[in-house]
Formats: structure tokens, C-alpha cells, sequence
């Protein structure tokens, strides 16, 4: 879609704009599961036409996202006491989801990265919990390589860790 | 351009390793400065670990108000890294009570000593695989320990009774339960916790509830609890162990209980709505005591009074919804023969203390009754394993619950100091201790002698003690086979069989080449009235009932190959063994200090 088309907004639906300029029709319900537009979108009123614009987030990862919130449009709204340490934690993730996420790294880390500034709980969650399955169960080096972290410990420090974490040590 | 994972802001990488377990968080606090740094100084990472990998912690902890405290009030890495290390530290102390008898008491006491925190690493070792290498031995002890912790707690509730602070009828009652039990729900929170739910229910279902007068109250409380099946008990199984319990009659699904534990949830329940009930020891019976507010009637109706007296009413929730007559029960009382003059004890309301003892009274009732049908059925009592609780343990629990709390003389005798009256338990006391709870030394340490310290009994435990513990550390003198005497004794120790005369199923755990007991001890069992008289070898048997007897070689006949042990001697062999091998149809001796050839 180049930017200068004027897209087709059908009825209860918004326009976003993307970093890269594009133009992004959306269902006004599903660009809600992000509380950012959600509530912009209750500043402007109700007979807003402008394209809200959304300057942290390219074309490629705004369909991505978009494609996320239409799936999940009906879903109940997180709770406002939610709070981050009294939900269970499980790396539990819905099939879909699970699909939604074989994307590669780079593309994972963006949309974590315009879920956390569109402030989409549920999909940073997702995102949070997949990049935790990449990393459970591997050693240091193993996750050095798929991230990759640069080891800038100095050889005493390493040491030092290791006497740190003898109390996790298997017996 | 995407970021880099260390690019990530750090709300994100937090968030991130809040779903990791801690061992992958440690391997991704190795890979960098930067993680290192942020997961060292994540106490919401930490605290959620606290949280969820945890269940049940030490009273000490007070765990349950920093939870709710604020965040950085608390070093969370220090607390859940202490946690790992007991439980740890737990496990190579099991294995070191497991791989020697020589300070086997100070290692379990070692344990007992991190208090309740070792509940859960002690009760998944207590559900270890079957294949373990000594699976009956492993069960045996980290079971005993934890029920060494348990009754601490339980000692230690009774104790704060006794000293007059403030303990619910509910978690004195419980400390039977704490006591006697082990498992995953035995605790006074689980109690506590099914309380509180009840009472939720309660408000459920009657909305109005609030608005009631003390005796609507009183009446839709009794007639919730028999809604939710709290009905009391059937005649036939009045007698049973478990009616005396309180968090095993919450949770059982008849809820069946006896009258004192169906008043005592009663109650419970009340204090929880703001409703004045209180236990009343009637003859052979508990009711409930209902009391208005003051200035108040029964009806709601005011009335100011200078009186300190209440109105009240009886209940019986054991068996019913409807007040009872005070007219009634006094009419009870007379048909007793009892005189007027003693009624007003029998009607007005007791204290917890009683509860807790007559809770005592009731399990031992109970335990006499178990004993008296099977030990009349079969002389040896093999079904304890299936009676629940078991009865050894509820005995003991009523021993001490007695010897903490029975210090004070109700029944006007002059010159009964606590110390004497509780003298008689000591006994009693030490006969269980002797033969099922070694390892409660300490607690007969830390209880015990000071109820007695200027008494001749304080001195004698005093030394009990001390030769206890040096027993303990010293290395056992090894009974070695050799060509010689030992040819004779044919059976090792491990071997399953049958008492040729009496029948009885046991392991033989230890011998002698020819009978070692005393002269009165021969005399007694007629040893010299054998055939082969005292010249025989003597095996030391541990027999289905728990007991341990002395057995001559010509009793003894060994059990066929493909015979399985019975469920109750798999129970008790882990004190002696490591497991059963089906195959050699033995068990592996874990007595190897004592007896290195078998």
C-alpha cells in the first residue's frame, strides 16, 4: 500500500499511520487491544477521522500486530489489578499463538518491543513467554549463541559467579 | 534495525525472566554483565520464586504478611536462596540417616531443627520412585522426620494454650491433626483456610445473614452446616479415629464427626460472623453455648442491663438445627442422678483446654476400641496400617496433649502439684517414645525435663537423654558370620517368615548363636521347654504389628519363595531396610553396621 492512497475506511473503523508512512485501515474494536489507541482514541472523541499516528512502529510489524488484535478481538479485556507477580506464571502458550510466533528473532523482538509501547498485556505476554521457552533449559553458551550476547565477563568474575551459584548446584 | 536481546528495555528482559524457572535464570544471568545485573536486582523475580516454588514455609518467616508487605522490605534473592540450601541440606542429611545407624538421631534432629521448611522436599521424598535403590528406607525416614517436625509445631501450640495466649479452638484442635498426620493439606492454614470458605458460603447463600438476631443467627449457621453435610455420625461408626479430628473431618467428604469437633467447627464458624458460641461440656455430650451481645436479647430485642450475665440459648449441631431447652438437658442431668448443685457445671461453657482434652479422652477411647476388636480377632493386630489416622500416633498425640495441658486439679483433690499429675503420663510417654519415636529425644529435652526439673524424674531423663544421644554417636559393635558359631544361624537378617507356632507374619533384623535375653526373661517364656532349649540361635523379628520380638531358631520358618510381605510390614521395614527384592525374596538390610555379612 503506498502512502499517498486514501484507503477505503469503512463504518467503526480508524486509520493508522505507521513509521514508514503507510496507512493502516483498522476495525476501531480491534485496534483497541491496544490501551495506547484505546485511549487516544477516547481524547479525540468519537467522531475522529484522522489517522492516528503510531511513529514507534513500522508497516511490517503494525499488520503483524493488527493481525494478532483481529484474532483476539473478542477476548475479555486484562483486568486492571492484574498484577505482574499474582498471575501464574506458566510458558503455557495457546496454539495459535504458538503459530503467530515462529517468526524469525528480529521480527519476535519487534513486536514485543510495539506490543510494550501499544501496551498490548497480552501480546507482550506471549512474546515475553516465548523468548522465555527459547532460553529455558539451555547453558550460558547456548543462549550466548541464539541471542547473539557477547560474553564481556572477565575470568575472575566468572569465578565469581560460580561461587555465587553453588547453592543452586545439584547435590 | 531490531534491537539486540541485551537492547531490550529492561522492563521487557524482567518481564521476560519472570517466566523462567531459577535454574534458567541463573544460566542467563551468566551470559553478560548487563543480565547478570538485572536479574541479581529483580526482587519481583525473586519474590515470584518465593511464591511459586514454594508452598508451605516456616512459621518464623512470617511469610504470609511480606508477601503482602511492601516489595524491597524483603531481600527476596536471600530468602528463596536459604530456601534451596534447607532443602538441600535436607536431602544430604536424609541420606546420611539412610547410610548409617551411627548418629542417626542427631542427623534427624538436625533436620527437624530447620523447622517447617523441610515439609515439602520431605514429603516428595516420601512419594519417591518404587525403583529407588532404597525406597522403603527413604520413605520410612523422611517420613519420621517430618512427622518429628510436625509434632513440634503440634507441642508447641498446646504449649501456648497452656500459657494462656490466645489460641483458637480450631488450631488447638488441629494440632491433632498437625500431630498425628502428614501430608501435603495437614496444616493449621488448611484448617483455617476451609473455615474461611465455609463462612463465605455462609454469606452466599444467606445474604441477610448480617442482619439476623443472635438466635437466627445461631439456628441458620447450624442448619448451613448441616446442609453442607456436617451431620454429625452414624451409631456404627461413632467410634471411629478420624471423628476426632478437625481438619480430617473438614475435608473428608461425610465430614463425619463427633459432637465435640462438630461444636468446635461451630464455633469456629461463629467467631467468623461475629456470632458469641462458646463449647459447653455436658455429660458424655458437647452442645454449643449461644450467647446475645450485651444489652441485647437472644431476639435482637435492647436491653439495658447492669448484669454482666448474657442471654442465651443450647445448640446441638451434632445432631440437629433446633435449640435445645436448657430445661431438657437439666432434666438430662437429674435422670444422671446428677445433684442440682453440680448442674451449673455441666451447663455453662468450657474452655478450649478442656476441648483439647477431652478431644484426648475421645482418641483414646477409640484407639482401645481398635485394639480390643482385632487383637481379640487375631492376637496380632495387622489391619493398623488401614486405620486412619494411625493409632500409635494418635495416642502419643494424646499423651502430650495431656502432659502440656492437664496441669490444672478439677477435681479438688489437695495437694496435687502439675508435676505430680502429669508423672503419671510420663510412662506411657516413654513406652511410645521407646518403641516408635527415638528421634523425639530432643522434644523430650526441650518439653519435658523442665516440667520436671526439680523433681527426681527431671534428673533421671536428664541422664535418659545425655545416654541417648551418646549411644546414638557410637559406632555399633558388628555382629560378624564366621566359620564357626555364627554356621548355625541359618537365617540373615532380611529373611520373610512365619512364626511356626503362633503363625504370625515378620523379618528377622538381627540374632544372637544362642539365646541372650535373662534368666527371668527364659523363666518367663518357658525358653527352656523348647526342644532345642536356650542352645539355639534367637532372631530379633519385627513383626506385622510393630512390635519387636525374640524368637528361637525352631520358630522360625521362612516363607516360600514368591511370597509377597503384607502392606503393613512394607510399612514398617524401612526402618530396617532398604527394599524389598522380589527376586531373592528378602529384604536389603540397611542394619549393615550391626550385622556387615548379611
Amino acid at each position: 500500500m503506498s502512502a499517498s492512497a486514501t484507503p477505503q475506511v469503512g463504518e467503526h473503523q480508524i486509520v493508522l499511520t505507521t513509521s514508514d508512512n503507510a496507512t493502516l485501515p483498522v476495525d476501531r474494536e480491534v485496534a483497541e487491544r491496544s490501551i495506547l489507541i484505546k485511549n487516544l482514541l477516547e481524547d479525540l472523541g468519537v467522531d475522529n477521522t484522522e489517522a492516528i499516528p503510531i511513529p514507534n512502529v513500522n508497516e511490517a510489524v503494525m499488520k503483524k500486530v493488527l493481525e494478532w488484535c483481529e484474532h483476539h478481538r473478542k477476548d475479555p479485556p486484562a483486568s486492571q489489578d492484574d498484577d505482574s507477580d499474582s498471575r501464574k506464571k506458566s510458558t503455557d502458550i495457546d496454539e495459535w499463538d504458538q503459530k503467530f510466533m515462529q517468526v524469525d528473532q528480529e521480527m519476535l523482538f519487534e513486536i514485543i518491543l510495539a506490543a510494550n509501547y501499544l501496551d498490548i498485556k497480552a501480546l507482550l505476554d506471549v512474546g515475553c513467554k516465548t523468548v522465555a521457552n527459547m532460553i529455558k533449559g539451555k547453558s550460558p553458551d547456548e543462549i550466548r549463541k541464539t541471542f547473539n550476547i557477547q560474553n564481556d565477563f572477565t575470568p575472575e568474575e566468572e569465578d565469581q559467579i560460580r561461587r555465587e551459584n553453588e547453592w543452586a548446584e545439584d547435590r | 534495525m531490531a534491537p539486540a536481546f541485551t537492547e531490550l528495555p529492561t522492563e521487557v528482559l524482567q518481564a521476560i525472566f519472570l517466566h523462567l524457572d531459577p535454574p534458567s535464570l541463573l544460566s542467563v544471568a551468566r551470559t553478560c554483565r548487563l543480565v547478570r545485573k538485572l536479574s541479581a536486582d529483580a526482587p519481583l523475580i525473586w519474590r515470584h520464586f518465593c511464591q511459586t516454588q514454594f508452598k508451605t514455609w516456616d512459621p518464623q518467616h512470617g511469610i504470609v504478611a511480606k508477601f503482602s508487605g511492601p516489595l524491597s522490605d524483603v531481600d527476596w534473592r536471600s530468602v528463596f536462596v536459604r530456601r534451596v540450601k534447607v532443602e538441600h541440606e535436607t536431602l544430604r542429611l536424609l541420606d546420611k540417616v539412610l547410610e548409617s545407624q551411627v548418629d542417626r538421631i542427631r542427623h534427624i534432629n538436625e533436620v527437624a531443627d530447620f523447622g517447617y521448611d523441610v515439609k515439602e522436599v520431605l514429603l516428595r521424598e516420601c512419594a519417591c520412585d518404587d525403583g529407588k535403590e532404597d525406597v522403603l528406607a527413604r520413605r520410612y525416614y523422611a517420613n519420621a522426620i517430618l512427622e518429628r517436625v510436625q509434632r513440634e509445631l503440634a507441642v508447641e501450640v498446646w504449649g501456648q494454650l497452656d500459657r494462656g495466649e490466645d489460641v483458637s479452638i480450631e488450631k488447638a484442635l488441629a494440632a491433632y491433626d498437625v500431630f498425628t498426620r502428614t501430608g501435603e493439606d495437614v496444616d493449621y492454614e488448611t484448617v483455617t483456610r476451609d473455615l474461611d470458605e465455609l463462612v463465605q458460603g455462609v454469606h452466599r447463600q444467606y445474604p441477610e445473614f448480617r442482619t439476623l438476631s443472635a438466635r437466627a443467627k445461631a439456628s441458620t449457621l447450624a442448619s448451613f452446616l448441616r446442609e453442607q453435610g456436617f451431620q454429625g455420625v452414624a451409631d456404627s461408626s461413632y467410634r471411629a479415629l478420624r471423628n476426632s479430628f478437625i481438619g480430617l473431618v473438614l475435608r473428608s467428604e461425610t465430614h463425619d464427626s463427633l459432637p465435640l469437633i462438630s461444636v468446635a467447627i461451630y464455633c469456629a464458624l461463629a467467631r467468623r460472623v461475629g456470632l458469641d458460641a462458646r463449647p459447653c461440656s455436658f455429660l458424655f455430650h458437647v452442645y454449643t453455648l449461644v450467647y446475645a451481645p450485651k444489652d441485647y436479647t437472644l431476639d435482637g430485642a435492647y436491653k439495658p442491663t447492669s448484669s454482666a450475665d448474657l442471654d442465651y440459648m443450647y445448640l446441638d449441631p451434632f445432631r440437629s438445627s433446633d435449640e435445645v431447652l436448657a430445661s431438657s438437658l437439666q432434666r438430662t442431668l437429674r435422670e444422671m442422678g446428677i445433684p442440682t448443685a453440680q448442674h451449673r457445671a455441666f451447663l455453662s461453657d468450657s474452655t478450649t483446654r478442656d476441648m483439647v482434652l477431652r478431644t484426648a479422652r475421645n482418641v483414646i477411647n477409640s484407639v482401645q476400641a481398635i485394639r480390643q476388636t482385632e487383637t481379640a480377632l487375631h492376637r496380632i493386630n495387622t489391619t493398623w496400617h488401614m486405620a486412619y489416622p494411625d493409632m500409635d500416633n494418635a495416642f502419643y498425640a494424646t499423651i502430650w496433649a495431656m502432659l502440656v495441658l492437664e496441669t490444672h486439679d478439677d477435681t479438688g483433690a489437695p495437694g496435687a502439684s502439675p508435676a505430680s499429675r502429669r508423672r503419671q503420663y510420663l510412662p506411657y510417654l516413654l513406652e511410645h517414645f521407646q518403641t516408635h519415636y527415638p528421634w523425639d529425644v530432643a522434644l523430650l529435652q526441650q518439653y519435658v525435663i523442665p516440667m520436671f526439673i526439680h523433681q527426681p524424674e527431671g534428673q533421671r531423663l536428664m541422664s535418659f537423654v545425655e545416654s541417648m544421644r551418646r549411644v546414638d554417636g557410637m559406632a555399633r559393635r558388628p555382629s560378624r558370620r564366621d566359620p564357626g558359631a555364627t554356621a548355625r544361624v541359618v537365617f540373615r537378617v532380611g529373611q520373610l517368615f512365619r512364626h511356626t507356632r503362633y503363625h504370625y507374619e515378620g523379618i528377622v533384623i538381627g540374632w544372637d548363636t544362642v539365646c541372650a535375653a535373662g534368666d527371668g526373661w527364659i523363666d518367663d517364656m518357658g525358653v527352656d521347654s523348647l526342644p532345642a532349649g536356650r542352645v539355639q540361635p534367637f532372631y530379633h523379628v519385627l513383626v506385622s504389628d510393630k512390635s519387636v520380638r525374640y524368637v528361637a531358631a525352631e520358630n522360625i520358618t521362612p516363607c516360600e519363595p514368591g511370597t509377597q510381605p503384607s502392606a503393613a510390614l512394607m510399612k514398617l521395614a524401612g526402618r530396617h531396610f532398604k527394599r524389598w527384592d522380589g527376586a531373592r525374596g528378602v529384604f536389603v538390610s540397611n542394619v549393615r553396621d550391626e550385622y556387615p555379612d548379611d
